[in-house]
């Protein structure tokens, strides 16, 4: 019962987990461009969510399209303002230049909302939960979990069945032959900017019911995003769903397993050493992920 | 004759050359460097910031004549036996990282010349930090880490004015018992088999796996039964399976040591999952900080916290309410058992220094050393500040407060242990979160 029960609880986290890593994997998927900035992307996602709820008075849930219009604004002045740039320069620059906008925004923070931390208190879900049996699950992340979904089925669908999409997938496979094919590349790396930034600022807005908003707090999901992406194959739409689903498991089920076969010394603050072992597992046997790359 | 005086001429010119000198160092003394080490930025930067302001308004009283606060050293303007030489606090921030903190040190000894440390509030800092100030012979005064180990190393530059978490731990069991014998304020003997079984949630680091072990021994000591405890990553993304194995072990008493980010995360996961313990406690840090109450309101009412200082004492002491509202009137905040401590962190580094009347390093060591700062000129209720010959002040002692709502829906934080300074009845069982 209590492994069925850590099983949920960490499906529930994992498809937060995927959300916030889906938005690191279509930029890099399409212009092989690692976004460090993009934990500093989350937090504002959250800040969004936090200042609409608190100074406009209204249920956090009914943010989202704001954190999600503010995340797709970031993504697209981001590219057209710093990243279209650093594609002149050298790859190191790319990687320089997103950890500088890491800096940038999140010391702008700082300086803006400066260091307190903050929860939202009022929402219609905030603090409620649903008991089934002996199984209790926080409302707020049963609906993070079923966004996150709908989230993911969207970008699949604009990925796989539109026009726009095809046109996205196939410049992160051959750039040069998609603007041969007439493919406006510039266009198509925006558009990855944006799908990333929205789908990131959703993720922020949905963590923001739940979770405290802090200047640094993107560090915290970010390492986990990386190994998403990485376990899941870089570019792979399917496979940071699943890679994200496998973590929160990992993470919920593990302290609860050592528990059950007496390994209490396998304590809960193991639970992430197994996330990363299992990211270098996947890594070494299977370099290109669980579902390739740019599947 | 001719010998003698060109003895005497030698003498007067060595003793003139003695006189410049001195002059001269003194001139230099207008000014004292301490080193200052908090966390300034990441995670911890919302405490940093507190004991920074802590530590510049204790400064600002030593170093300017202020009016209102009766401790002498309010009426100093500057350290008397070093010709009214002002102390300068340099802040530097190590983030909550040891490695950082051990760097930060020794660029403040080699480069800024300071003539002693102070900090780091984390305890796994401050064994860093207190490892270099070591190897230098530079005197490091800790006004906040808690860690037991910390003064069981048999350094000879390190003193450490609060009490650490053996005291505290101790303090938590008498409370736990004396609950059973219907010592408390406002509530009647509980039977031991209500409050027998403990489990407890404690960061990994320094700090927190020194928290854990005291509380399993003090439990045996005790008599209690200790039915879960785990160790957690501090600034973890998901506490989701901590707070399961906690819930699920159905214990009476939650007992925690979390830094701020951890205990508000802690406590929303608590609550989502309907956690009813009987008894919530908290080993200060995450649990006594200013934004903790103003990030979680009410649902922190019936938490009780290990502390040093509460405002209240105010009630009892004039000194702490005088400071407490320089302190208030700056910043907008009470001053917390961290701030607090900060506070008497400085002022002890002035009384040291007034009493090595000197800034050689060995003066300090031994002014250090035999230092006792007496119980009237503290803010804290303790007995004052004398240090044992591993450096810990023996005078100090703990408080355990309890956040409680008011009929204006305001939370205040009322002292609950010890039971002679008791300001409110306490709030038991633990309310939940209905």
């Amino acid at each position: 019962m209590m492994i069925l029960d850590a099983l949920l609880q960490g499906i529930l986290m994992g498809l937060l987990f995927a959300l916030v890593a889906l938005g690191l994997n279509v930029i890099f998927g399409v212009m092989d461009i690692v976004n460090f900035a993009h934990g500093e992307f989350l937090m504002i996602g959250m800040y969004t969510t936090y200042w609409t709820s608190v100074l406009l008075d209204i249920d956090p849930l009914f943010t989202l399209p704001v954190a999600a219009l503010v995340g797709i604004l970031l993504g697209l002045a981001s590219y057209y303002g710093l990243i279209k740039y650093l594609l002149r320069g050298p790859a190191i620059a790319q990687l320089f230049g997103t950890f500088g906008l890491m800096l940038f925004l999140r010391y702008l923070a700082q300086f803006l909302f400066g260091i307190d931390y903050r929860i939202i208190q009022k929402g219609v879900l905030i603090g409620k939960s649903l008991s089934l049996g002996p199984f209790i699950f926080d409302w707020t992340k049963i609906a993070a979990a079923a966004l996150s979904l709908l989230s993911f089925g969207f970008v699949y669908y604009f990925l796989h069945k539109t026009k726009l999409g095809k046109a996205l997938r196939a410049t992160s496979i051959n750039k040069e032959a998609a603007s041969y094919m007439g493919i406006q590349t510039d266009q198509m790396n925006a558009i990855a900017w944006a799908i990333g930034g929205g789908t990131v600022g959703i993720a922020g807005g949905l963590l923001a019911n739940f979770y405290y908003v802090y200047p640094t707090v993107g560090l915290l999901f970010v390492m986990i995003a990386f190994a998403c992406v990485a376990m899941g194959g870089f570019g792979s739409i399917k496979g940071v769903f699943f890679a994200g689903i496998l973590i929160g498991i990992i993470e919920m089920l593990f302290p609860v397993f050592g528990q059950q076969i007496g390994w209490e010394f396998l304590g809960p603050h193991f639970k992430f050493t197994l996330v990363y072992l299992a990211y270098f597992i996947i890594v070494v046997v299977r370099p290109q992920g669980l579902f390739g790359w740019k599947q | 004759m001719i010998k003698d005086r060109g003895f005497f001429l030698s003498f007067l010119i060595m003793l003139l050359s003695l006189f410049i000198i001195s002059t001269s160092l003194y001139a230099e003394e207008k000014e004292i460097k301490i080193g200052v080490l908090y966390p300034l930025s990441g995670a911890a930067a919302t405490i940093g910031r507190d004991l920074q302001r802590a530590a510049e308004l204790t400064a600002e009283i030593i170093n300017n004549k202020t009016p209102g606060v009766d401790i002498p050293m309010a009426q100093w303007g500057g350290i008397p036996n070093l010709g009214g030489a002002k102390i300068k606090l340099i802040f530097v921030d190590h983030r909550g990282e040891p490695d950082r903190g051990a760097d930060l040190a020794k660029r403040l000894i080699l480069d800024d010349k300071v003539v002693g440390l102070m900090g780091a509030y984390h305890s796994s800092v401050t064994k860093t930090v207190s490892a270099v100030a070591e190897r230098y012979g530079i005197p490091m005064i800790n006004d906040s880490s808690t860690s037991p180990e910390l003064t069981k190393r048999g350094l000879k530059w390190f003193w450490r004015t609060t009490p650490h978490d053996d005291y505290f731990n101790k303090d938590l069991f008498e409370l736990l018992k004396g609950l059973t014998e219907g010592k408390v304020k406002g509530v009647k003997a509980v039977p031991k088999s209500q409050i027998k079984n403990l489990a407890y949630a404690c960061e990994n680091t320094e700090w927190g796996s020194n928290v854990a072990k005291s509380l399993e021994a003090y439990a045996k000591e005790y008599g209690f039964n200790i039915v879960k405890g785990i160790l957690y990553t501090a600034n973890s993304p998901d506490l989701t399976s901590e707070a399961k194995t906690l819930t699920t072990a159905k214990p009476d008493a939650m007992l925690f040591a979390s830094y701020l980010s951890d205990s508000l995360l802690m406590i929303r996961t608590l609550k989502s999952m309907k956690a009813s313990p009987r008894f919530f406690w908290g080993q200060d840090a995450g649990f006594e900080m200013a934004d903790f109450t103003k990030t979680l309101g009410t649902d922190t009412n019936g938490v009780l916290t290990r502390t040093v200082f509460i405002a209240k004492i105010a009630n009892v002491k004039k000194v702490a309410g005088q400071v407490n509202a320089l302190y208030k009137k700056k910043y907008g905040d009470d001053l917390t058992g961290a701030t607090a401590r900060s506070i008497v962190g400085v002022q002890a580094w002035a009384y040291v220094l007034n009493k090595a009347g000197s800034i050689d390093r060995k003066a300090i060591q031994k002014a250090c050393n035999e230092i006792n700062i007496p119980a009237n000129e503290l803010v804290m209720p303790w007995a004052g500040v004398k240090f044992d010959a591993t450096g810990q002040n023996i005078l100090g002692r703990g408080l355990i407060g309890q956040y409680q709502k008011t009929k204006e829906g305001k939370i205040d934080l009322e002292i609950i242990y010890p039971f002679d300074l008791a300001t409110a009845n306490m709030i038991y069982p633990f309310p939940g979160w209905k």
